[in-house]
Formats: structure tokens, sequence, C-alpha cells
């Protein structure tokens, strides 16, 4: 057991750091337009390719760099340390990806994915088919050489700024429901894609909802065998659960550290219960962050991941919302009376938080699920 | 990085949970039959009660070796002073340099346990007319306290034949002494050396951690009886635990008990590994994780047995029992939710 860093990994560390300190643009996260802002996203994607940052444990052959997923946890760690923008979410999709693409596939997809040219959306969720995700209505018809899709889907996040989707479809109507899905690798410029942005809580467009009329796609842009879908998505959703492939610890500890400083603002820091719920909150981060260690090297000793993901999301749910409630306590009326300024709508954001990726209860199945209670 | 048990640490893992497996009681009656020195003595014969003596100066065992034993001993809620005279007595004493006194509790033979102060919270810090409460002292003829000295501590010795009578400890599991004073000088004998700050920042930092690991075996343990009590519970029919609101239940606990988990074992590796302000950050996170999560976790547990686990015939009490006293034991999440917000917020 050796929570430090090896040799290799201190040095990795250390130039990081010096990358990230004169390369994070300045005033970033000040940016109120949200068009401006997914620029800057986009511009920091491809800023990290180019240093050689992204898919530090893709294979060498796919454009990474083929080292351990430790690489990926200092990479998201230093990133919450310094300050930098949100790192881009290409694991999950990645992984999809190289498990089942087949060769010509992956060469395809995988490079533009990686550099930030090109980029994904996730279209599983439709209007009846949430946590039930394998009772998915839209379907996908083979018509000669190409599949025809049509269909609604919901919370397809990044949906209005994606290039492309993983799309989940019927192929099968007569299959067993898990059975009759498949996935596809479809282009958003396609005729017949509409994508309208979903306005959460917030009030922001966080997310969107996509509409499928009679979309082609080529046969060779279904990703694995027919009815292999669910299969597919089960894969992609544990990967989004695990640790390294989101920045969820990263932005944890920069939401935590800007919560203290209101704290201190307001001159709070001398009450006794003010300090023990920033402890508390520092504790959780701690915990999540641990939990998150634990996770990564049963995958560095090649484990894979499993539905110990469900814990760590269940953790990383609760830390999330409680230190939006802890803004809250600290802020009071001024959270509701429009004079401190964004934190209201990071509750709301945080809210979903125990929603997507499996709700906190389809986590909780799976969990009791894993301790073989009785279905 | 590499954040998982080595061989060797699994092999000792195993080890102790056999070791614990069959001296701890099934039910509460078993508390009163059990032998307690037959299990005394396998622990010092398998090298148990040796890992904070030292060797070269350093450590038999790391607090790696030390969190699994207390571990594997928690969860089979084992009624022997590991923790009081191995861990928490024998640190002590070698961090004092008092080394032939840590060996002869290494042997099995002498048990020591400690003193704490009236709130259990911190070691007494003696002479004094306070209440101060030899805990874990089951088999002990001493406990060791503190005293002022210039620049630093003094370790004492204080006989537990006179003064001393049994309190009502809520822990079945462990024996609890109480003295309402005074306790003068006279009464205490110097061990070793004097401790400076960072010895007894160390020292609290193993005995945080140890007492975490402790009631993460606790809870996981409870949680594995009341998960296993689903699958053979029937009501409306069916197994309880085919019931969602149950499994929601368990799931909750079970999560609990792994993030304590988690952060136990990095305190556990911190021990020796990091400088002791940085091993002491992470053992008062471990301590506070375990001390908010035991009693939830142990009152779901509870509840899944429902009416039976209620009653003092069932073994869940004890566990209860067990957990709600770590948490007391050198400070609540409270105090140490304060120290780490010193850390945090004022850079102390």
């Amino acid at each position: 057991m050796d929570y430090r860093d090896t040799a290799e990994e201190a040095e990795f560390r250390a130039s990081l750091r010096e990358w990230l300190s004169t390369t994070i643009p300045a005033g970033w996260d000040k940016i109120e337009d949200e068009d401006e802002a997914v620029r800057l996203r986009k511009e920091w994607h491809r800023t990290l390719y180019r240093a050689g940052y992204m898919g530090l444990s893709w294979p060498e052959e796919y454009g990474g760099r083929g080292l351990s997923p430790v690489y990926d946890g200092i990479l998201n760690e230093e990133c919450g340390n310094l300050n930098a923008p949100p790192l881009p979410s290409v694991g999950y999709i990645g992984r999809a990806i190289f498990m089942y693409a087949g060769e010509e596939q992956k060469r395809r997809f995988l490079p533009p994915l990686l550099s930030g040219e090109v980029s994904w959306c996730q279209g599983f969720s439709e209007p009846e088919a949430g946590s039930d995700l394998a009772s998915l209505r839209t379907t996908a018809r083979l018509d000669d050489d190409h599949y025809v899709v049509n269909g609604q889907k919901m919370w397809t996040s990044g949906g209005q700024y994606a290039d492309w989707c993983l799309l989940l479809a019927r192929t099968d109507p007569d299959a067993p429901k898990h059975k009759g899905i498949s996935a596809f690798l479809v282009s958003m410029t396609e005729p017949g894609v509409t994508c309208r942005p979903i306005v959460i809580a917030s009030g922001e467009a966080e997310t969107a909802e996509v509409f499928w009329d009679d979309v082609r796609i080529p046969v060779d842009q279904r990703l694995g065998a027919p009815g292999e879908g669910w299969r597919i998505a089960m894969t992609t959703v544990t990967y989004e659960r695990g640790p390294a492939d989101i920045g969820f610890i990263a932005n944890y500890r920069r939401t935590l550290r800007k919560v203290e400083a209101l704290a201190a603002e307001r001159g709070l820091l001398d009450l006794p219960e003010t300090r023990k719920a920033l402890a508390r909150a520092y504790v959780r981060g701690e915990v999540l962050r641990l939990n998150c260690m634990e996770q990564l090297s049963m995958r560095v000793s090649g484990r894979p991941p499993g539905p110990e993901g469900s814990v760590a999301k269940l953790l990383w749910a609760d830390a999330e919302q409680s230190l939006q409630h802890l803004a809250m306590d600290i802020l009071g009326a001024d959270e509701m009376t429009g004079v401190a300024d964004g934190w209201l709508s990071s509750y709301f954001t945080s809210r979903p938080v125990s929603v997507y990726g499996g709700s906190a209860q389809i986590q909780k199945n799976i969990i009791a699920r894993m301790l073989d209670m009785p279905r | 990085m590499l954040a998982l048990l080595s061989d060797e640490q699994q092999m000792l893992k195993e080890v102790a949970a056999q070791l614990a497996g069959s001296a701890g009681p099934a039910n509460p009656g078993d508390l009163r039959t059990l032998d307690r020195d037959a299990a005394w003595r396998s622990l010092a014969q398998s090298g148990l009660l040796a890992l904070r003596t030292r060797d070269d100066g350093r450590p038999a065992g790391s607090g790696v070796e030390v969190a699994v034993v207390a571990e594997a001993l928690g969860a089979g809620l084992v009624p022997v002073p590991y923790l009081g005279s191995a861990v928490l007595a024998t640190e002590l004493l070698a961090l004092a340099g008092a080394h032939d006194e840590a060996e002869a509790l290494a042997e099995g033979t002498a048990r020591t346990g400690v003193l704490l102060d009236r709130d259990l919270s911190a070691l007494a810090v003696l002479p004094g007319d306070q209440t101060v409460y030899g805990w874990d002292v089951d088999g002990a003829a001493d406990a060791l306290a503190l005293t002022a000295v210039p620049g630093g501590h003094q370790v004492v010795r204080v006989s537990l034949a006179t003064g001393f009578t049994a309190a009502n400890g809520a822990d079945l599991t462990r024996t609890l002494l109480r003295s309402d004073g005074p306790i003068d000088a006279a009464a205490l004998t110097p061990v070793g050396g004097p401790l400076s700050d960072e010895h007894l920042r160390r020292w609290e930092a193993l005995a945080l951690t140890a007492l975490s690991a402790d009631t993460v075996g606790v809870m996981r343990s409870a949680v594995a009886r009341a998960v296993a009590y689903t699958k053979e519970r029937v009501q409306y029919g069916v197994l309880i635990g085919s019931f969602q609101a149950v499994q929601h239940m368990c799931a909750e606990a079970y999560v609990q008990a792994e993030a304590a988990a988690s952060a136990v074992n990095y305190a556990a590796w911190a021990v020796d590994e990091l400088d002791p302000d940085e091993a002491l950050l992470a053992a008062r996170t471990a301590k506070v994780q375990c001390a908010t999560v035991a009693r939830e976790v142990t009152e779901t547990v509870m509840q899944v047995f429902g009416g039976i686990g209620q009653t003092y015939e069932h073994i869940a009490h004890v566990h209860t029992r067990r957990a709600l006293t770590d948490r007391q034991v050198l400070g609540d999440e409270g105090v140490h939710l304060l120290r780490i917000a010193d850390v945090r917020l004022t850079g102390e």
C-alpha cells in the first residue's frame, strides 16, 4: 500500500503542474456568455491534447499515452488544485468505442474524439425511458445498407454543441427488451436530427432533447453487433460512474475553496458551527477522493470497474449536494435576493447529480444486487 | 500510487479474521462464557500483540497492519483489550523508549490499559482530583496516563488495584473502570523518557486510526449480519430482502461503512509514512467519518432485524454499543471537526 506518487508519477505531476501554471487561461471562470464558455472549453480540450494530456491511459495506437489510469487521477487532481477549466470527459465514450468498435471505426472516431476536433454526446434516455432505460422506444429499422432512425431522446447533455452522438435504438422490436437494442455512432448534422435545449431549474440550458426523424445511418456506423447495445450502454455508464473519467473531485475541491472564502468574507469563521460544517465538507471530499483512489488502484491492478462505482456515485452526489446546502446556509437570504450571484444556479446544478448516470435509487438497487439480496 | 493491501497484508487480514471469528460472540450470552484468555494467548502467539514494539527503532508492524488486526477484532466483537493494551499502551511505551515494558505486553503475560479523562476525549493528565476512566483494561493490573514535565509530558503508570471501581460501561466487550480521584503524585510511576508534542501527535494518529478501524469492523460485520438476515426472514410470504425499502437501507449502510473504510485505510498508511501533522489530519478525517456514521449504520442494522433486533438477547446492540463507545473515545466527530477546521481555515 502506498498513496504516494512513484518517481515517474511525481515527475509527471511536477511537469504537469508547471505546465498548468503557465497555461490556464486567466479569468476563464468569470465568462458569463454560454457560447463563449463552450468555445473556451473546446479550446482548452485542444490545448490539453496538444500538450499530450488527453487520453493518458488510452492505448498508444489510438493516440493515447498508454499510461496507467493513475495518471488520469493525477491530471484530475492537479487541474482541481490549480483551478483549471473542467476536464473534457472523453473517457466513457472512448471506452465504449475501443471496447466494442471494429478496427476501422476506432481509427476513424478515436483520434478526433481525443483531440477535441469532434465533440460527442450520449443519446440514451427518452421521455418514457429514464431509469428503465431498456424500455427505450427509438427505433432503427434496417433499410438495405442503412438504418433509419425515428424517435426522441432526452437529457442529451451537450447535445446542442456536439458533433456526434453515441445513440441507442431498438433494432429488434420482437426480442426481449434488453436484447433488441443496438448502439450507433451518428453525426448530429444528419438531416432529420433536431436538437432543442432543455432549460433546467437553474435557468440554464444544461442539457437537450433530440428528435430523430427518418435519420439515415450507414450500417458501418453501428457500434458492436446488433443487439449488443445494452451491454455497451452498461459499460459506458459504469465508466461514467467511475473515479478518474469524470472531473468531479477537482470540481468539488474548487467549490469547497469558494465556500470557505465565502464564509471568510462574511466573517463567519469564528462560529464553531460554521467551522464544523466546513470541516465536514472537507471530510466528505477526502472520503470521496480516497474511495476513488482505491477504485483506481483496483483498476490499475486489472480489475474492471464494477458496482463499487455506485458507492462513489452516491458519495459524490451526497458531497456535492451537501456542499451546496452549506453555501446556502452561509449566504442566507443573499442567495434568494440575487445578491450572491451564481450560487442559486450552482445549487440547482447540484440537484441532478443524484439523477443522471443512474439515479441514487438505481445505484442502491445495484448495490443491493451486489450484496446478493433477493430479487 | 497503489491504495491496496499488499499480499502479506492480505494474508494478515485472513489470519486475523480467522482468529477473530472463533473468539467473538455470536450472541450476547456468549460474552459470559467466551475464553478471553485463550483468545489473548493466540493473539500473542501469532505475534499480533507485538506490532508496535520497536525493532531497531522501527515499529515491527505499520499502522496498516494494526488497522487490519483492529478491524478484524472489531468485526468479530472480540472482547479482548487489543486497542487498550497492544496499541494505545504499547505505542506510548515504545515512544517513551520503554522497550522492555512494551515487550512484556507483546508477550501477552502482562496487560496495561490507558486512563482517559472524564469525557473519554483524551489521555488523562495527572495528578489531579478529577474523574478518570481506565478504558479497555480487561486483565490489566495498571494503566498509563501522562504527567506534565518541562518541555513535554512523561508517561506514568497507575495501579488499577486501588481507587478504581467497575463503571457501568455501554460497551459489553471492553472493561471500563472509574476513579473519582484524587490520584496524587505518589500514585504515579514514571515509565521511560519524556514525550515531545510530536510524539504525542504520532501517538494520537495511531490511536485514532486503530479506533476507527475497530469501528469499521464493527459496522461491516453488522451490515453483513443484517444483509444475511434479509435472505432468511420471510414476511408476506417473501424474503424481506426482496423489498426495495429494505434493500436501500442496507445499501446506504453499506456505502457508509465502505466510505469509512476508505478513510481509515489512508489514515493507517499515513501513521508511519507521513509527517505527524499530516498523519494526524488523516486520522482525524477517519475518526470524523467513522464517528459520524457509526450510529446510523448500527441503528439501521437494528431496524433491519426488526423486533428481535431490539432485544437484549440479540447481537445487534453489541455492535451498536461498541461502535457508540468507539465514537466517544479520544473525541467524537465534533471534537475532531474543530481541529480539522483549525488546520484548514487558519493554517494552524
